[in-house]
């Protein structure tokens, strides 16, 4: 290190590469050293040392190499197996020159190696030799002034600051390589200094006058990329390369760090014992200790060795490592009087290993241990729990502006000790507090180190940092800096400090919204399943989804949620009262039996419920609208008779903008997708229509307007308008869409019942033979009025909310008895009419004149217009639906607020629905959807189908061909050829 | 605590409740409205023990809606920190166990609970002391302090203690 001819032999001539570099070299003058050992000393951070360096002759020219080298030496010194090298101890010793003959000595006596002297001895000695520097240093210090320091700046005339590329990783051994080069060639070399920065990989400084002074220095050197360019360092710069960013690490006893480098990286540690001068703590650690090996090692048994694995943390076991027959020396340590267990020159006590590691191998700053960590730590301790008051070294590196004025806070340290107060003024280090405290002045300013967040049970908190971050809670308990914070989303306790929590009012569900998504929002997922948000997450968002029956949560990223479903649907119960949104209701069946609650969102069927009982998933349920009961309903009812068949307010148009919103629905068409009495207006428009009455009785056109009263129709000549009552669907429906709309339903609704039962008949007079078809037995069923309608009662309970606003409802509803949420036997005679087969064809014996209908019936349907879609309009395919899906054929399922998903029928329930399976093959995931929710998919030439009603129903054919509706098919079995409409047969997927 | 207040709503009728029994159909629209709602201000509002006014109604433009601003008397119920309640359990869990004083739900939290209580888990979770003299689980009645209050817009969520003098069980329809 130093022109110490004997350490040189010892330790480096072994160096090959240095063999090889015949250069000269130049000592420095002592000017220019001393610039270059000032820049690299505000590293130590002593000027009084630099004052010493600054003494220092030209005899000593290779001390500045002892300097930079040193201190880059020094910071390999990270781990354990490395501390022993005693080079990196000498590192230590960057002492002035006065006592150079002492150094060379203690050098001389140091690495002779036959001089076998304990470590511990060393460290004796020079921790006398050092404190004597010191006191020297301190004494220099008052001499070095700002003038002084300024002369010392590098200026034009002084070498500068080359950079040369190396190999990454060598470029130390390039720094110590040209040291040895000069050390043997001293003559030759023109370079001043090398310098291997630890930040900076890949390059180290060379000082010089010349570049081709360094050009020389660098020849042949093989960890030197020579044909790279050599840079100048600009002379502003000169300092920035040597300054270190004096990083006030305050570390002091009891201070918790995390090891950086080895098997104990990132564990936490706690400093016991603080060498600053030598820039040496002393760590109390779990040790990672796997005392086999280490019985193996010291039995001098072969090791396997494994590298990459650290064994876990542990605490020392004294017995268990003596039963492994290691040797375990119960030795007192001088310096702190400590009993320590000795194991292969490892100190343990109580478990802990007690390390020595280099300041540097230790990260001091921001280390949040968490809960966990210290309570490992803390397990020796006499109860296992926490010794809080030393938790207050937790706080010594919180960051800056922590507190807050008006913070409740409380000392825990010194003589004020639990003293509490309000912040009144924060100012850097020291805070102004004013506590209640008789006889003290006000405000009190204390360090901030002293101070720690006071809180209360009771308070409102959230937590703003550590791994509970974003959670917000009541303060159930206090534990000195420990806090118990019952969470208001999970209603579960988390233990936080108080240093990591702040009072906030604000009642949050941890994060509420992140982006676009807001807790408790139900969203469409990617994979078209639907859920509510019942988490939020920076990382993640967990969705309870909607599967009735068994709760299961989803964690999903933000870009997986398709979309948020703001459409507001309703749904029935179990005896089909009408849930909305906020009614309370009670669960009956399945999982969740019993559980009530308000229902906070409704989705095609399914409902979730927040039951604030329910700790699971955040109090959400989900569960079928068919299982639960509406909580209250009789009230509701009662109060419905009351108040005609006023629904909840929500129903009622509160505003006009409702109103307004539905119109834009209306006129966008957007109702399009939802059925029943809506759809009635909005799908009409665009379907083609006959005119049955008037002047234009004959004509065909397509529906461009609805209006209340009238239509207008594009004839096929011409747009004319007509009344509305005088137009027929020729979709084989009559399509009086205003009657549910209209004032005159008092009358019509009564004469609903009477007339059906002559429409049967007359259907079956009437029919044609593909309509006879048509009527399977199940149609019987159809017609039932006791059967159960569930899912076109659904769907028309989906058209209301729009509807709502437009004033059809309150027309509607002022109709005696027909108040739709009376559920009493108007209700089920309109459930009725609304049986899938009658949907369409049930307003038609409403209509003033029947027989028209009836006229209509052979010919509507024939002549469908080509073109028309059936999948969007034709009612007769939902109509008829009920009873005529069949498993096996490809469909359409337009769940609201989705589009279309095509998918394959799996199976059929009784009540109608549809088990789905989505995809053109049906390998995707199985839905259920509502009959209505279901279409066909036309098939097209040369497709198999499944004929889905009539004689034929059931059998599978091929189409031939098609002729608007009408489908030309050959039965399978029969090979008869048939034609069918095309509203009977389902593409079949095989 | 019970409070007997006068609150003002804006009621928004529709004209098809026009007619002899419109303040009929106003009070009861009121209290199907009203009662049992929570606001952070009052509590839980109870019951509506009498109207005070109905003031004019004015007709919206666009709906042919009524609002008439409706002065009415009513039972309100808002728990306060610090506030002594008796309450019956909810529920048990290894956290603590939750209580209901009429519409609110209080829950105390098992490091509220005084430390000789032990969870037993089972059918019927419960907090037992050691001796197993006092016994908490569903359907006790327990008498708390409320430490803490958190108000939501509809509901209104406490946290209290047991663990304090003359709070705990007392009476136990379980064991009686």
């Amino acid at each position: 290190m130093s022109d110490d001819d004997h350490y040189e032999d010892e330790d480096y001539t072994s160096d090959d590469d240095s063999e090889e570099e015949e250069e000269e070299y130049e000592p420095r003058s002592s000017r220019k050293g001393s610039s270059g050992k000032k820049r690299g000393r505000s590293n130590s951070g002593s000027d009084g040392r630099r004052g010493g360096s600054k003494k220092k002759t030209s005899g000593s020219a290779f001390i500045d190499w002892e300097v930079e080298v040193d201190d880059d030496v020094e910071d390999d010194d990270n781990d354990i197996e490395v501390e022993d090298n005693e080079f990196i101890v000498s590192g230590e010793t960057d002492l002035p020159t006065e006592d150079a003959d002492d150094r060379r000595q203690f050098y001389q006596r140091r690495f002779n190696p036959d001089h076998e002297e304990d470590v511990d001895d060393f460290e004796k000695r020079y921790i006398a030799r050092l404190s004597r520097m010191h006191a020297q240093d301190d004494y220099e210090l008052e001499e070095v002034n700002e003038v002084d320091q300024q002369a010392l700046l590098p200026s034009v005339r002084d070498p500068k600051l080359w950079l040369v590329k190396c190999a990454i990783g060598r470029e130390r051994e390039v720094a110590v390589c040209l040291m040895q080069k000069i050390i043997d060639r001293e003559s030759e070399f023109k370079i001043r200094s090398a310098i291997a920065l630890d930040h900076l990989q890949n390059y180290i400084y060379i000082e010089a006058d010349k570049e081709a002074h360094v050009k020389e220095a660098i020849k042949g050197m093989r960890n030197i990329f020579a044909y790279h360019k050599i840079l100048l360092v600009p002379i502003k710069e000169m300092t920035d390369v040597l300054a270190v960013e004096s990083k006030a690490i305050d570390l002091s006893r009891d201070t918790w760090v995390r090891m950086k480098l080895g098997i104990y990286k990132g564990d936490l540690a706690q400093v016991v014992d603080v060498d600053n001068v030598r820039k040496r703590v002393t760590v109390k650690l779990i040790p990672r200790i796997d005392l086999q090996a280490l019985a193996n090692k010291l039995e001098g048994r072969e090791n396997v060795k494994k590298k990459d694995f650290a064994p876990p943390p542990r605490f020392m076991n004294i017995d268990e490592a003596r039963e492994l027959h290691i040797r375990v020396e119960h030795r007192r340590d001088t310096m702190t009087g400590d009993y320590f267990e000795n194991i292969d020159n490892m100190l343990f006590k109580d478990g802990f290993l007690y390390k020595k590691v280099s300041t540097k191998s230790i990260v001091a700053q921001n280390i949040t241990p968490t809960v966990d960590e210290l309570e490992r730590f803390k397990r020796s301790s006499e109860n296992g729990e926490i010794d809080f008051a030393d938790l207050s070294t937790l706080f010594a590196n919180r960051k800056k502006g922590h507190f807050m004025k008006g913070d409740a806070v409380i000392v825990i340290k010194g003589d004020l000790k639990n003293l509490k107060g309000w912040i009144e003024k924060v100012d850097e280090e020291n805070v102004l507090i004013r506590s209640e405290m008789k006889g003290l002045p006000n405000p009190l300013a204390v360090n901030e180190r002293e101070l720690c967040k006071y809180f209360e049970p009771g308070n409102f908190v959230k937590v703003v940092s550590g791994i509970n971050e974003g959670a917000t809670g009541m303060v159930v308990k206090v534990d000195q800096h420990m806090l118990i914070i019952l969470s208001d989303t999970t209603k579960e306790h988390i233990r936080v400090f108080a240093d990591h929590v702040v009072k906030s009012e604000e009642v949050t569900n941890g994060v509420t919204k992140i982006g676009y998504h807001e807790l408790h929002d139900l969203v469409l997922l990617s994979d078209l399943s639907f859920g509510v948000i019942i988490k939020l997450d920076s990382e993640a968002i967990q969705i309870l989804k909607g599967v009735p029956d068994r709760p299961e949560v989803a964690i999903v990223k933000a870009s997986e949620i398709k979309y948020k479903i703001m459409r507001k649907t309703n749904a029935q119960d179990r005896y089909k009262k009408v849930i909305t949104v906020k009614d309370v209701v009670k669960v009956i069946e399945g999982p969740s039996k019993g559980k009530q609650g308000p229902v906070v969102k409704i989705y095609k069927g399914v409902l979730f419920i927040h039951d604030r009982h329910n700790l699971e998933h955040t109090g959400f349920i989900c569960t079928k609208s068919s299982s639960c009961v509406l909580v209250g309903a009789d009230r509701i009812v009662d109060s419905f008779s009351k108040f005609g068949s006023l629904k909840t307010p929500g129903q009622v148009p509160p505003s006009p903008r409702r109103c307004q919103g539905a119109d834009m629905g209306y006129n966008a068409g957007a109702g399009g997708r939802h059925r029943g009495e809506r759809r009635d207006d909005n799908l009409l428009v665009g379907t083609y229509v006959k005119i049955r009455l008037g002047p234009f009785k004959g004509y065909r056109g397509r529906l461009v307007e609805v209006k209340e009263k009238t239509v207008r129709v594009e004839l096929e000549a011409k747009i004319v308008t007509v009344d509305r009552e005088a137009i027929s669907d020729i979709t084989d429906n009559v399509a009086t869409p205003s009657q549910y709309n209209m004032g005159s339903q008092t009358t019509l609704h009564p004469s609903r019942t009477p007339l059906r039962p002559c429409m049967t008949p007359m259907r079956d007079s009437g029919a044609t033979p593909i309509h006879d078809g048509m009527r399977t037995p199940m149609r019987g069923k159809a017609w039932n009025p006791y059967m159960p309608m569930t899912p076109h009662r659904d769907s028309w309970e989906d058209g209301n909310p729009g509807s709502w606003g437009t004033s059809s409802h309150p027309y509607d509803a002022a109709t005696p008895g027909s108040g739709w949420a009376n559920s009493t036997p108007s209700r089920s005679s309109y459930s009725d009419a609304g049986t899938p087969i009658s949907n369409a064809n049930a307003p038609s014996p409403m209509t003033p004149s029947s027989a028209s209908y009836l006229a209509n019936t052979p010919g509507g349907q024939q002549p469908m217009t080509p073109g028309t879609d059936l999948d969007v309009m034709s009612p007769d395919i939902d109509g008829d639906a009920e009873t005529r899906f069949m498993p096996g054929i490809l469909v359409n399922v337009h769940k609201a607020g989705e589009g279309r998903n095509p998918g394959v029928i799996r199976d059929v329930l009784p009540d109608g629905s549809c088990i789905v399976a989505l995809g053109y093959r049906g390998g995707g995931e199985k839905v259920m959807a509502t009959q209505s929710e279901v279409r066909l998919v036309s098939p097209r030439k040369s497709e198999r189908v499944k004929i889905l009603g009539g004689k034929y129903g059931g059998s599978t054919a091929k189409v031939i061909g098609l002729d608007g509706s009408e489908g030309i098919v050959r039965l399978d079995d029969s090979l008869d050829v048939k034609i069918m409409n095309l509203a009977r047969l389902g593409k079949l997927v095989l | 605590m019970f409070f007997h207040i006068v609150l003002e709503r804006n009621m928004q009728l529709h004209p098809r409740f026009f007619g002899r029994n419109l303040r009929e159909n106003l009070v009861s629209k009121l209290m199907k409205d009203v009662e049992g709602t929570c606001s952070g201000r009052h509590g839980f509002v109870v019951a509506i023990t009498g109207i005070e006014s109905i003031g004019k109604g004015l007709i919206r433009d666009g709906t042919g809606f009524v609002t008439f601003p409706v002065k009415y008397q009513c039972v309100v119920f808002r728990p306060f920190k610090g506030e002594i309640l008796e309450a019956v359990v909810t529920l048990v869990n290894k956290m603590g166990f939750f209580a209901e004083a009429g519409p609110v739900q209080i829950f105390v939290s098992k490091h509220l609970i005084p430390d000789d209580m032990e969870f037993q888990a089972g059918d019927m979770p419960n907090y037992t002391t050691s001796d197993g003299s006092v016994k908490i689980q569903k359907e006790c009645e327990v008498r708390l302090k409320i430490i803490g209050t958190r108000v939501d817009a509809t509901e209104i969520f406490c946290v209290g203690t047991i663990k304090d003098d003359f709070l705990g069980v007392i009476n136990d329809p379980a064991a009686a």
